[in-house]
């Protein structure tokens, strides 16, 4: 059983003005917890509290004793803030425990829920985005946190937060290329949140993207976030796939140990440690094969083939009917 | 090592064998948890009627309800979840259990309306528990629940999980959504509002983030997708285009990686809960042909805890919420019976993958519901 962290409430003299309440159990209960005894006390002062209607400096210690025991328990936060206001307690003081309790109790949703409602009361977001690089630290893809962090993006929506997030982004690529939670983010900061001072010039800004996934490909073909980003860039712009033939194809053959190092910017080709061909390159060049219709639907089918049988059989399958419903969308 | 390629798996053939689901140790953890829980799970006080859910579910696809459970304690099971109910100014529903209701002097209780008020998660899990149990629903207060959806729902669209709360995202929507199907009134809800925030959520991947600007993730994927299917919806039309629908095959399938579980989001490890997530959406969509199910059954497999219950991967501790949607999982995508009929005992009660719950009991809730 854990230690107790903190005296009894029903030991202080501080707390003999409040009359405790027990939780009321008549019918056998489902799941019921054995509590520790500083659970079960804490929580009967605080059942007191709510009934009283007290807010005061004292119920911040109290909520926050209960939150320490169980960060999960949505009414001592939702107690706890409307005490901060009705108090009018300084904020800065909040969220400095906050930065504690984020990186503490990093994947419950209370944690992160409290901080949104006292930034919002604050409107004070500078040093937040420094606080969300530090706590993705801990868990580089933990879900909150980036939430959090496009939360305060959009939120309060001030150029000098934007400014900052492809260099941002920039070494979280450089952390792990394969992190799923930064190419969304960059989709979100480039594509899904407007258009901002310096990005008016969409076909350039399209054409850096392009540059980069590409880049990035080539450096690590086997990396489905990449070829996710490359589809959603294209699809969201209404630009064919076709567009980026020439850069997939290579990788859809095997690795070519006689290739020499060429350096096209459009088309950068597959490193020679490559694990050639790469299974996302060919769906997405049968993609563009069904696309263009006719004759190349058999090309289409012979990569879904090869993905069924050789080089993704987890998901034979699904390649199955893509090729039957290519040969139903071609006999219609 | 690359994503995609996995070692080669065998294909779905007549006669594979599979070693016997551990049945009865997994009905026995589901009972323990019932029984009582340690203090070192104290974070689930505030969510501990959707506990009780998964571990009656699971019994309830174990199909051992009756058998385990007696009738005099069934009763007492039943009268706890309506001991939940309540009913204030913003309508009624059901909380998470007496965490936040006080022993009054006597034998009544104290508590505040607007600190213990109905929670919408939990009025969920608590209409499909009484369901399971074969509970009549005389009790259940309709109009209480329509006003307190109503309450609920915010100018975006999503729902708030209490009416005076102010978290709100995509699961909160689906909760709404299937309360409202099973109550057979929509009366609640503003469903064109609701379904402008689940389309706000959609992401370039094909799947469905938390709320709008977060990243694709299986069990929010889950709950628009069902949300969309549950919907009333005027004839011919369609929950999803077709070139949106194509794309979250692909993604949602995309997610069944080498290990032969699904992952949640792309590039994570595969977790048992997105067995269920990623399956059931998939099956909602008509596509449950594309996935592997004997690769995630043997996933599921070596997710078994040893003592009872499954865990979200091999090697962890499992829990009541991954036991349960392991075993719904196994329901949706059971092995080949084969020749010998060796692998029954992963036949499990058929599931009804909107509601996410056998269909005798969504049956039962549809038709019993007064
Ligand atoms: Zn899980």
């Amino acid at each position: 059983m854990a230690k107790p962290t903190k005296p009894l409430y029903s030991s202080l003299d501080e707390w003999v003005d409040v009359q405790p309440l027990e939780q009321y159990e008549k019918v056998n209960p489902l799941a019921p917890i054995f509590y520790t005894d500083e659970y079960k006390d804490a929580t009967s002062y605080f059942r007191g509290i709510v009934k009283s209607g007290e807010m005061s400096p004292r119920v911040l210690d109290l909520t926050e004793h209960i939150i320490r025991l169980n960060p999960a328990h949505y009414t001592a936060w939702q107690y706890r803030y409307r005490t901060l206001m009705s108090i009018k307690a300084p904020l800065d003081v909040e969220l400095k425990l906050m930065d504690e309790l984020a990186v503490k109790y990093l994947k419950t949703y209370q944690v992160w829920h409290h901080r949104r409602l006292i930034l919002t009361e604050t409107r004070d977001p500078q040093r937040e985005l420094a606080f969300v690089e530090e706590s993705l630290r801990e868990d580089t893809k933990n879900y909150h946190t980036w939430s959090h962090r496009q939360w305060v993006l959009s939120h309060f929506n001030d150029i000098d937060l934007w400014r900052g997030e492809l260099d941002f982004l920039d070494t979280m690529f450089n952390q792990d290329i394969r992190n799923n939670s930064a190419w969304h983010h960059r989709f979100f900061v480039v594509f899904q949140s407007g258009v901002r001072e310096g990005e008016e010039d969409r076909e350039r800004v399209v054409r850096r993207e392009l540059t980069f996934t590409k880049q990035n490909i080539s450096f690590a073909p086997n990396n489905p976030s990449a070829w996710n980003y490359l589809r959603g860039v294209l699809e969201f712009n209404k630009l064919p796939f076709s567009t980026v033939t020439t850069f997939v194809f290579p990788y859809t053959q095997p690795t070519d140990p006689e290739a020499v190092d060429l350096v096209d910017l459009d088309n950068p080709p597959p490193s020679k440690q490559a694990e050639l061909p790469c299974p996302a390159a060919i769906e997405f060049l049968a993609d563009i094969y069904e696309s263009e219709g006719g004759e190349s639907l058999l090309k289409a089918n012979q990569l879904w083939k090869s993905l069924a049988d050789e080089h993704d059989t987890m998901r034979k399958r699904y390649w199955e009917y893509r090729i039957k419903e290519s040969l139903q969308k071609g006999s219609t | 090592m690359s994503m995609y390629r996995g070692v080669a798996t065998p294909y779905v053939h007549d006669e594979i064998y599979m070693p016997p689901l551990a049945c009865a140790a997994h009905a026995s953890h589901s009972l323990r948890c019932i029984t009582g829980l340690p203090d070192s799970l104290v974070d689930v006080d505030a969510s501990r009627l959707a506990l009780s859910f998964y571990c009656i579910g699971s019994l309830d696809i174990l199909d051992v309800l009756n058998e385990k459970v007696n009738m005099i304690t069934r009763n007492e099971w039943r009268k706890w979840f309506w001991e939940q109910q309540t009913s204030g100014p913003h309508g009624s529903g059901f909380k998470p259990s007496s965490f936040m209701t006080g022993q009054g002097p006597a034998s009544e209780f104290v508590q505040s309306p607007e600190y213990s008020c109905p929670h919408v998660i939990m009025t969920y899990t608590a209409l499909l528990s009484l369901a399971i149990l074969r509970d009549n629903f005389a009790g259940l207060d309709r109009r209480g629940i329509v006003a307190f959806l109503r309450g609920c729902q915010r100018e975006d669209g999503s729902f708030r999980t209490t009416p005076q709360g102010t978290e709100s995202d995509l699961r909160t929507v689906y909760c709404a959504f299937a309360i409202s199907s099973m109550l057979n009134d929509w009366s609640g809800v503003d469903v064109d509002r609701a379904k402008a925030f689940i389309a706000s959520c959609r992401t370039y991947e094909g799947g469905y983030g938390q709320e709008p600007s977060c990243e694709a993730q299986g069990g929010t994927t889950y709950t628009a997708i069902a949300s969309l299917y549950l919907a009333p919806r005027s004839e011919g039309e369609e929950p999803l285009t077709a070139a949106e629908r194509e794309q979250t095959i692909r993604w949602l399938s995309s997610n069944q990686d080498e290990s032969g579980g699904f992952r949640g989001r792309t590039g994570k490890a595969a977790d048992a809960c997105y067995c269920f997530w990623c399956g059931a959406a998939l099956r909602i969509l008509g596509r449950d042909d594309l996935v592997n199910g004997l690769a995630l059954v043997k996933f599921l497999d070596r997710c078994q805890f040893k003592f009872g219950g499954i865990s979200k991967a091999p090697d962890e501790h499992p829990d009541p919420y991954h036991t349960y949607l392991s075993l719904a999982a196994i329901a949706m995508y059971p092995p080949p019976l084969g020749e010998s009929g060796s692998n029954t005992s992963w036949h499990l009660a058929p599931i009804d993958p909107l509601l996410n719950a056998t269909q005798a009991t969504a049956r039962w809730i549809r038709d019993h519901v007064p």
